[in-house]
């Protein structure tokens, strides 16, 4: 139940920043600027509530879809490999240093808008980086930053509508069987 | 201090290999089957969404347009109402006047002026999710003929090449992208130049960069440029408009000339473009350029 829902709404939600995001004038802001990235915001929140090998693997499976999507502006699996690592680290990070709410507690809503904001500006950097080990010639040093900066603040501006209906979802959907057994009613009253 | 299990880390490197694997495949020149087939899969999905979209944006899309263009509303409106008194004047000239044949001139399309067969097409995106990559998906594919290395233009001139094709999408390089260098011809002195997306290093700041080989060449503001055309009209068909030369500059010791150029199409506002699928017969040199303003005309 609560993988395929994750399923279905990670879907949706790599589909519409094809097919909606891509086509919204952003590039009004400065010529062919960046967008918000939605797909950074969706692993993160599945980060946030899995270990890191599932996180992972999430995260490939995400940038794939999205390499695969036109339009076909970079090799097929460079977005795959940043986003796997980005899973993978957030997962790592969140499960070692006892951040906000064990295993099975709520995580705290700013704190996953501050992961976002992270995630975006790792990502943004490792693709770039990625871009130059593959000898993009697109990628200048200011241009990176401005690429890089610009984004990541649109995708934490849309990080509400993308983390947190993830987190809450996948949250109240818990698979621990205990989560919504009720406890003891309280004697009182008799 | 970040513990994890050996197993995760497994996972971990099976998926990083699998990407770069995937990376190496598909940063290979040439034709690739997995990738392809990969490609040929997302675009499937895409098809169908991004066309539903679309549909339901419309409406959406309209009220941004207004919305957006309200504050200028008022002054379009009184410069509408100028134009349109101006206009009525014209009209009644008109009707003394010879039939005036040239008007039916500016209603040719470019293709019939350059003899190009062309596959209509609409940008479907401009943006990419990490903004570096100046290119648009258009909604035309090998179905409808276009192929990889294609030429698009739109009314105005070069849009810029096919650079993948799907059977129902294809993404266009745009001429104003880092990557994309374009054979250019001067329309009035015939010499040949490069035009570059962008800046070139040590050029000066803007969309299009025109590098002329030869330094005597005399190149100055107002010159207009068109494709030089590439051997069997792949991936540019000759004789389309590029743009205005807008400012040369002279760098000493350079051992071409740059100039800045005003792009002929309008780059922010990309919407229905055509394919170029089959060249013209013969080099059309500059007729489909529009012809040069004249002088303006003396008040009647």
């Amino acid at each position: 139940m609560r993988s395929a829902v994750t399923l279905l709404s990670v879907a949706v939600v790599v589909l519409v920043q094809a097919v909606v995001v891509n086509r919204l004038p952003f590039g009004a802001l400065s010529d062919g600027g960046p967008g918000p990235d939605l797909a950074v915001a969706a692993v993160v929140a599945l980060a946030l509530t899995t270990g890191p090998a599932t996180a992972a693997g999430w995260g490939f499976g995400v940038g794939l879809a999205l390499d695969v999507l036109p339009p076909a502006d970079h090799a097929i699996g460079r977005y795959a490999l940043v986003l796997c690592l980005a899973g993978y680290l957030v997962s790592l990070i969140h499960r070692n240093t006892g951040a906000p709410g064990g295993i099975g507690a709520r995580t705290s809503r700013w704190f996953a808008l501050g992961a976002v904001l992270l995630a975006a500006l790792g990502v943004g950097v490792a693709y770039a980086a990625l871009g130059v080990l593959m000898g993009d010639p697109r990628a200048g040093l200011s241009d990176i930053a401005v690429a890089v900066g610009l984004g990541a603040g649109l995708t934490v501006l849309a990080a509400p509508l993308v983390t947190l209906p993830l987190l809450w979802l996948r949250e109240s959907l818990s698979d621990h069987e205990f989560a919504t057994v009720q406890g003891p009613m309280s004697p009182g009253g008799w | 201090m970040l513990r994890d299990s050996p197993r995760s880390r497994v996972t971990l490197a099976v998926l990083v290999a699998l990407a770069v694997v995937l990376l190496v495949l598909d940063g290979r020149s040439g034709h690739n089957p997995v990738t392809a087939a990969a490609r040929a899969g997302g675009e499937l999905v895409f098809v169908p969404a991004a066309a539903a979209a679309g549909y339901a944006a419309a409406p959406l899309s309209g009220l941004y347009d207004t919305v957006r263009r309200a504050p200028g509303a008022s002054e379009r409106i009184a410069e509408l109402e100028a134009a349109n008194a101006e206009l009525k004047g014209e009209l009644h000239a008109a009707r003394l006047d010879e039939g005036r044949a040239e008007n039916l001139d500016e209603l040719l399309h470019l293709s019939g002026l350059g003899g190009y067969e062309i596959v209509p097409a609409q940008a479907v995106t401009r943006t990419t999710p990490r903004g570096y990559a100046d290119v648009a998906t258009i909604d035309a594919g090998t179905e409808s003929g276009v192929r990889a290395d294609m030429t698009v233009v739109n009314g105005q001139g070069l849009v810029g090449r096919v650079i993948d094709a799907g059977p129902r999408t294809a993404t266009v390089l745009l001429a104003t992208d880092v990557t994309s260098a374009v054979g250019a011809r001067l329309e009035s002195t015939r010499k040949i130049g490069v035009v570059t997306g962008g800046t070139v290093p040590g050029g000066p700041e803007a969309d299009l960069t025109l590098e002329l080989f030869d330094m005597e060449a005399p190149v100055e503001a107002g010159d207009r440029l068109v494709t030089l055309g590439s051997h069997e009209g792949a991936p540019f068909v000759p004789g389309v408009p590029i743009g205005t030369v807008e400012e040369v500059q002279v760098a000493p010791g350079a051992l071409s000339r740059l100039g800045v150029l005003a792009p002929a199409v309008d780059f922010a506002s990309l919407d229905l473009v055509g394919v170029v699928v089959a060249g013209p017969a013969e080099d059309p040199r500059d007729s489909v350029l529009p012809p040069k303003p004249d002088a303006p005309e003396r008040e009647k």
